[in-house]
């Protein structure tokens, strides 16, 4: 910044066409950020644009040496007080768009801008730290290709100074760097663990479900439109009642909100199943949700690398989900589970203190007339949601200080998390040790991509009791309310949504299953761009190399192929210009032409031969045929080696040549026609 | 730049390949007569693609590693294509006109394809090192005069030169050294006075001489010529921005001088040499027949510009 102003020669001079296409370039790149960065951060950088026009417009305005310095404090201060720091993604990309916009300020040479053109190649890659979506990419690329146009107008050459031409060079240098690229995200060896992290996973996940419950934490959930994850099946995919995706076991209540209780860590044995049965294999890719757990059908059997199982039978995963996860499980859904432990028995008993008399007064009841039988209590209890007016809807009264005595008594207006609250609560009074799951329920089959979907808004709470003969036993109470009472109006709030098994959209119109139907088609898209841009990873690649048999090099494999595969490549790509077809004189074609159809009479020219010697053996071999050869070459001479103009010259000895087809001389009876004469 | 210095050819001429010229003067670059390095600003941006690269990786971002890799690519094939640009190159030298000592001597480098390729940004360096970028369209030709200090009278050779070109990213510079043996004729400075010369002998008018010689009739201005004295120049017209004219004033024309070898006395060769240059000079300013003899030969009587040219052409030879 303090550089000496020397002398710089005028052909590294930019120019202003130059300086506002580069200033262009980097608007174009901010942009997407705008929506990521803090409004100070782009108001600080869209001053600087400002300037930097007035400064075009106005010599005057251009900001001296200690000016750029205030401003380079002001920025750096700016990024600061946005982001109380300089370090992490965010403030980190925000110091250096401040930056590298400043530079513009500061362009004396072409080698200035061959800079900021490159940086702006660097605020590109940051970008998708920010956005994964294929329209950023395509955005982005254009203005890669930007970039690359930039830089060959800045190269200098007459030809290519402007932008049209130069756009030209710079798409036929990405037409044949896309070969490559591929090759490279291909072949080129990733890194399976990050060598550091600068705290840019966070924000990034969307809203998801939480490990607690409380009345309307679930239906919020439906509201959101959002996909939670993707299951492919290997086999034919379950009914639908047997889609219950397992979250976190909830053990402990205070009345209002159920939590975990129970320390979420690895058990010291792994969770046994005394049977398993129905086992089933599929791929889960879950989209981000900055939790821990990772979902599986009721009961995942096997472990995914990078995550434990808890003795609550639930896949957790050792960091949170910041990023697209896939992972294979295996599940049996038909089980039975180890017996209890009495740290577990007792938290399966534990009930709040706000249990009113009414309450312990139903379940007494209940006991009452079932004796001893657990079985036939829960049938009661399922039984008494069924008969009394409980209704099904997403848009519960609100509840009070004490939820499940309000909504067993007087609302009995409920969704999914009111009925497994209350009901798990129930069963407890009648000392049968019970726990809530959350996860989700469904999940619907997008026929395009062949795979299932499963919604945010297919969310769900259910229960399980403890029996002595079946172990843990799931009971969703929320089915056993009377189909009729299902209130169907909240569920017209969310007709984006994925269908929720518990909500008909038959009475959807047209327009809303059109729209249904481009939800799916758009995400089956979504889930490729997953699959195979997003989610390409080393295990990819060594399933490609295995294919190759080359599965043993493991990264040396990928090496050994990716450099062939480049140099080969590359060496098609350039053949056609090594070998490009020289531009012949026209008048050098002719005079070949001549030469060629005289050789078909065995007048060939010799390599030593002028054109007048060439012209004069002819004429003594075959004076026939003077008179022509000798016109031709009165014409050719000149034009080729005089100052005869050429394009006339090509015209007329184009036309001497067109009818030329001397033939070979009859040796005996020159009055016979030559074709005969050949033909015998 | 710092390496090119180092890689000054005439350090190490004896390393580099050069790209060697036909008997008629045509020197065609082959590929292995190329050498190829990145540019500074080829080195930033691979610097900034290391940075791209490994906080991609890092960060297991398929997205910054695609763009990481096409801009890569791109620059993979910048490289060959700045090669390309190279390859094949037509290029002749030819001597430009006959300049005084202390003048500039230009070449005229004559840049060829016979391919359908234009090739932009070919540039020939000079002595100097300054650039001299030229475009030669498919099939075509394009002309480059570069020049170089005449310190020596004789005749100045160009026996390399260096072509380069930086297109189309300027991400790589491609170079080459080709051979030529282009000319060009080196006349003396003419010394700024000089002593008359004598009459031819024989004549018996040489007596007439006058003080002043060819200060007599004006016979019209001509466009300033090296040599010329700048006694002669018409300043005035100068001031009016008409170029640097030149009053012609010619002299008796029927007068006939010998500039001798022998008539001039000097302290070494090369004053009496530029003594003799002048003469020769004044002499045709004057629009008189002369002659010139020197130790090797003689010039017989003359007049008119190529008579000049050949009397000089021998003291720049001598």
């Amino acid at each position: 910044m303090f550089r000496k102003t020397r002398m710089i020669p005028a052909s590294e001079r930019p120019e202003r066409a130059q300086i506002m296409a580069l200033t262009l370039l980097s608007i174009a790149a901010y942009l997407p950020l705008v929506r990521h960065l803090d409004p100070k951060v782009s108001l600080f950088v869209g001053l600087v644009w400002l300037l930097r026009f007035a400064a075009l417009r106005w010599q005057a305005v251009a900001p001296g040496a200690w000016v750029l310095v205030g401003l380079t404090l002001i920025g750096g201060g700016n990024a600061l007080l946005a982001y109380q720091g300089w370090s992490g993604r965010d403030a980190g990309t925000a110091l250096f768009v401040t930056m590298v916009t400043l530079k513009l300020l500061e362009l004396r040479r072409l080698d200035d801008l061959r800079l900021v053109a490159s940086l702006i190649g660097f605020l590109i890659v940051v970008q998708f730290l920010f956005d994964e979506s294929p329209w950023l990419l395509a955005y982005l690329g254009g203005v890669s290709l930007g970039v690359i146009t930039l830089l060959v107008m800045l190269d200098g050459g007459s030809g290519t100074a402007r932008m049209r031409p130069a756009l030209r060079v710079a798409g036929r240098l990405a037409l044949q760097a896309l070969p490559l690229t591929l090759i490279l995200f291909l072949l080129f060896p990733r890194l399976s663990a990050p060598l550091w992290s600068l705290g840019v996973e966070t924000g990034r996940a969307k809203t998801g479900m939480s490990d607690w419950l409380e009345p309307g934490a679930i239906s919020e959930l439906v509201l959101d439109g959002e996909l939670a994850f993707r299951v492919r099946f290997d086999s034919p995919p379950p009914g639908p009642d047997q889609l219950y995706w397992r979250g976190p076991v909830l053990w402990e209540t205070d009345g209002r909100r159920w939590t975990p209780g129970l320390a979420i860590v690895p058990p010291v044995s792994a969770p046994s199943l005394l049977e398993a049965d129905q086992l089933i294999e599929y791929e889960v890719t879950l989209e981000p949700n900055n939790q821990r757990w990772w979902l599986a059908l009721d009961l995942p059997v096997t472990v995914p690398a990078g995550a434990f199982l808890t003795t609550e039978h639930q896949l957790v995963a050792a960091e949170s989900v910041s990023a697209a996860q896939r992972y294979r499980v295996t599940s049996a859904l038909a089980y039975r589970t180890d017996s209890l432990d009495t740290e577990r028995w007792a938290a399966g008993l534990q009930v709040p203190d706000n249990v009113t008399p009414r309450m312990r007064a139903l379940v007494a009841e209940w006991r009452a007339r079932v004796g001893d039988d657990d079985w036939a209590l829960i049938q009661e209890a399922l039984g008494y949601f069924n008969r009394e007016s409980f209704h099904y809807t997403l848009l519960p009264p609100a509840l009070g200080s004490n939820p499940v005595d309000e909504f067993l008594f007087e609302t009995r207006r409920g969704f999914c998390e009111h009925y497994a609250s209350s009901f798990a609560l129930l069963m407890r009074l009648a000392g049968i040790p019970s726990r809530i799951v959350l996860g989700y329920l469904g999940g619907e089959l997008n026929r395009v991509g062949g795979y299932h979907m499963v919604w945010q808004s297919d969310a769900h709470a259910w229960v399980e009791v403890w029996s002595e003969t079946g172990g843990w036993v799931r009971v969703d109470p929320t089915a056993a309310v009377n189909p009729a009472r299902v209130d169907h109006r909240g569920a017209s709030q969310v007709l984006g949504a994925g269908p929720s098994v518990r909500f008909t959209l038959e009475q959807a119109d047209a327009m809303v299953r059109l729209a249904r139907q481009l939800r799916l088609f758009g995400d089956s898209l979504d889930a490729a761009w997953q699959d195979w841009v997003l989610g390409f990873s080393v295990e990819d690649q060594m399933a490609l190399l295995s294919r190759l048999r080359l599965g043993e090099l493991r990264e040396y494999g990928l090496v050994a192929l990716l450099l062939p595969a480049l140099s080969l490549t590359l060496g098609l790509l350039l053949f056609g210009a090594l070998r490009e077809r020289r531009v012949v004189d026209p008048l050098t074609r002719l005079y070949a032409r001549l030469g060629a159809r005289l050789a078909r009479v065995g007048l060939a020219r010799g390599g030593h031969e002028g054109p007048a010697d060439y012209g004069r053996r002819v004429s003594a071999a075959r004076p026939d045929l003077a008179p022509r050869v000798e016109r031709f070459l009165e014409l050719y001479i000149p034009a080729r080696y005089g100052a005869l103009p050429k394009a006339d010259a090509i015209a007329a000895l184009t036309a001497l040549l067109r009818d030329f087809h001397p033939r070979p001389v009859p040796r005996a009876k020159p009055r016979r026609r030559p074709r005969a004469h050949d033909a015998t | 730049m710092g390496l090119r210095k180092r890689l000054d050819p005439g350090r190490l001429s004896g390393l580099f390949r050069r790209v060697a010229h036909g008997p008629d003067g045509l020197a065609r670059v082959g590929p292995r007569q190329i050498y190829i390095l990145p540019t500074k600003q080829g080195l930033r941006f691979g610097a900034v693609l290391l940075v791209m690269l490994l906080g991609s990786l890092n960060y297991q971002n398929n997205l910054g590693l695609l763009v990481t890799f096409f801009l890569a690519s791109v620059a993979l094939v910048a490289m060959h294509h700045t090669w390309l640009n190279l390859l094949g190159l037509l290029v002749r030298a030819r001597g430009g006109p006959p300049v005084f000592v202390g003048e500039d001597a230009t070449f005229e480098i004559i840049l060829g394809t016979d391919g359908r390729r234009a090739r932009e940004d070919i540039a020939v360096m000079d002595q100097a090192g300054r650039r001299h970028a030229a475009r030669v369209p498919g099939g075509d030709q394009a002309r480059v005069r570069i020049s170089a200090a005449a310190a020596r009278r004789g005749l100045q050779r160009l026996s390399e030169v260096t072509l380069e070109t930086r297109h189309p990213l300027h991400l790589f510079r491609a170079w080459c050294y080709v051979s030529c043996t282009a000319t060009t004729l080196v006349y003396p400075a003419p010394a700024a006075h000089a002593p008359e010369p004598s009459a031819a002998p024989g004549e018996g008018q040489s007596s007439r001489r006058q003080a002043h010689m060819g200060t007599d009739d004006y016979l019209g201005p001509r466009l300033y010529r090296p040599g010329d004295s700048p006694r002669q120049v018409d300043w005035k017209a100068y001031a009016r921005e008409r170029g640097l004219v030149v009053k012609q004033f010619g002299a008796d024309q029927g007068r006939e001088v010998w500039i001798d070898w022998d008539q001039v006395s000097a302290a070494d060769p090369e004053t009496r040499i530029s003594l003799l240059t002048r003469q020769l000079l004044d002499a045709a300013e004057a629009g008189l027949r002369f002659g010139l003899r020197l130790p090797g030969g003689t010039e017989g009587l003359g007049r008119g510009e190529d008579h000049l040219q050949r009397c000089l052409t021998r003291l720049a030879l001598l």
